[in-house]
């Protein structure tokens, strides 16, 4: 996941990620893209749009 | 390091869960991970003064930047409802918060009642052993481990803390708003004594907001339900900003974003050693999405509950279970009712609203009660006797 410079840490990508993948942190979220499911809601409820999935 | 027991997460619950915990007898700690409880502040900052007084705090000038005194409801085409609190007992009217002073000061409580507070510690995981939990832990680059025989989980919307206990604390996208709020200075408001609340397109799912912070200072914000609409909720938030007479002039010194669960009480609300309170269960009014008073109602009530089962020595799900009897009682029946509230609401098409804000515009609401207000309701708007039936 690419989380965008002006991402606020305010975790609701956190709080909808039905399988308690990202931690947030004070500056910092850490995912756990290996067990991610590629579902995107985290994606989609980001209130500034700061969240992008990463091709590859 | 060993507690009695530990609430994770200092906003309004969990220092009220600590203080009142602490205050009983056990010992506690109270952890946060943030190094300044109450920033960056995630709310319009609104509260009832009735929910002040039922909570006994006493209300002081160091956190409370307005005292508001009624609501102006605003329709799509910019007809404006008026209620004051001398007329219609109103949520979330009366004091408007400077929140990064009053969540400081009700962890200072906490201490003071004999809490430890650690600022600046994540709870990294938790596991149990024998009957007790252990959470681990870090803090400025130390890893901690905590042995308690209670968690209470005040970690906000975002929760991991329950479900690691196995509670399915994760909210769908349909009852989570998502939020954006700017504080401005340079504010124009209409009644500039009055909290004002916006309804329809402005904010999808959702309603658009301005909280006076008193002189030309306000809280501006929406949020939106990201599963109806393809805008970020900052996108709206820009839009409504510019096209609001109010605010079209004003500038930003402030933005803060969040979620708010707007989906009513989380149904199972404890497991062994682990109960959850504030956003985290769920504890916000599904109409206003305010969730201060009612999140701190709940971590009174998860601290009277935990305090008594580390006296008992019984820190099994069945003898917490109470404790969701007593949300229920407290919460949960308001919500249901508040829930349908919003359903009706949400159902309304812009011309709806304008219609039913017309209507209303000139009632005299000191004559005209609850009952009345629905008959007239129903009248002009026939789905509210489907939507909201015998609610009132």
């Amino acid at each position: 996941m690419i989380v965008k410079e002006w991402c606020m840490y305010c975790g609701e990508c956190a709080g909808v990620c039905p399988r308690n993948l990202i931690e947030v942190r004070e500056t910092r979220l850490n995912f756990n893209e290996e067990e991610c499911k590629d579902c995107k809601i985290c994606i989609q409820v980001c209130p500034v749009q700061a969240l992008e999935k990463r091709d590859d | 390091m060993e507690t009695d027991i530990l609430v994770i997460g200092a906003g309004p619950a969990g220092s009220t869960a600590a203080k009142h915990a602490a205050l009983a007898g056990v010992s506690v700690i109270v952890m946060d991970k943030k190094s300044e409880i109450g920033a960056p502040k995630r709310c319009a900052e609104g509260v009832s003064k009735e929910g002040v007084e039922k909570l006994g705090i006493k209300p002081s000038e160091r956190w409370i930047a307005k005292e508001a005194t009624g609501v102006r409801m605003v329709s799509p085409n910019g007809t404006a409802v008026n209620l004051t609190e001398d007329k219609v007992k109103l949520p979330e009217a009366g004091y408007i918060l400077e929140r990064k002073i009053f969540d400081k000061y009700m962890a200072m409580d906490a201490g003071r009642a004999g809490a430890k507070i650690m600022v600046k510690t994540l709870a990294t995981g938790m596991r149990r052993e024998d009957d007790q939990v252990v959470v681990t832990a870090e803090s400025m680059g130390q890893e901690l481990e905590i042995k308690t025989k209670i968690v209470i989980a005040a970690d906000g919307p975002e929760s991991r803390v329950g479900r690691w206990a196995g509670l399915k604390t994760a909210l769908k996208p349909k009852i989570m708003e998502s939020c954006a709020q700017f504080e401005m200075a340079g504010v124009q408001m209409a009644e500039p004594d009055c909290i004002e609340f916006h309804f329809g397109s402005v904010a999808p799912g959702g309603y658009a907001w301005i909280f006076p912070k008193g002189d030309d200072i306000a809280n501006v914000g929406l949020g939106v339900l990201t599963t109806i609409t393809d805008k970020s909720a900052y996108e709206h938030l820009l839009k409504f900003v510019e096209n609001n007479p109010a605010t079209k002039n004003a500038q930003p010194v402030e933005l803060n974003i969040g979620g708010d669960p707007v989906g009513g009480l989380l149904k199972k609300k404890v497991t062994d050693n682990v109960l959850v309170t504030g956003d985290a269960a769920g504890m916000v009014n599904p109409l206003t999405g305010g969730g201060i008073i009612s999140g701190m109602m709940g971590g009174r009530i998860a601290a009277q509950i935990a305090a008594q089962a580390v006296s008992d020595g019984d820190y099994s799900q069945k003898n917490l279970k109470i404790y969701e009897k007593l949300c229920e009682e407290e919460l949960g029946e308001s919500f249901k009712k508040y829930l349908k509230a919003k359903d009706y609401l949400l159902s309304l098409s812009d011309e709806e609203l304008d219609t039913i804000a017309e209507a209303f515009q000139d009632s005299d609401f000191e004559t005209i009660n609850t009952a009345e207000m629905v008959r007239k309701l129903v009248k002009i708007s026939p789905k509210a006797l489907l939507k909201l039936g015998k609610l009132f």
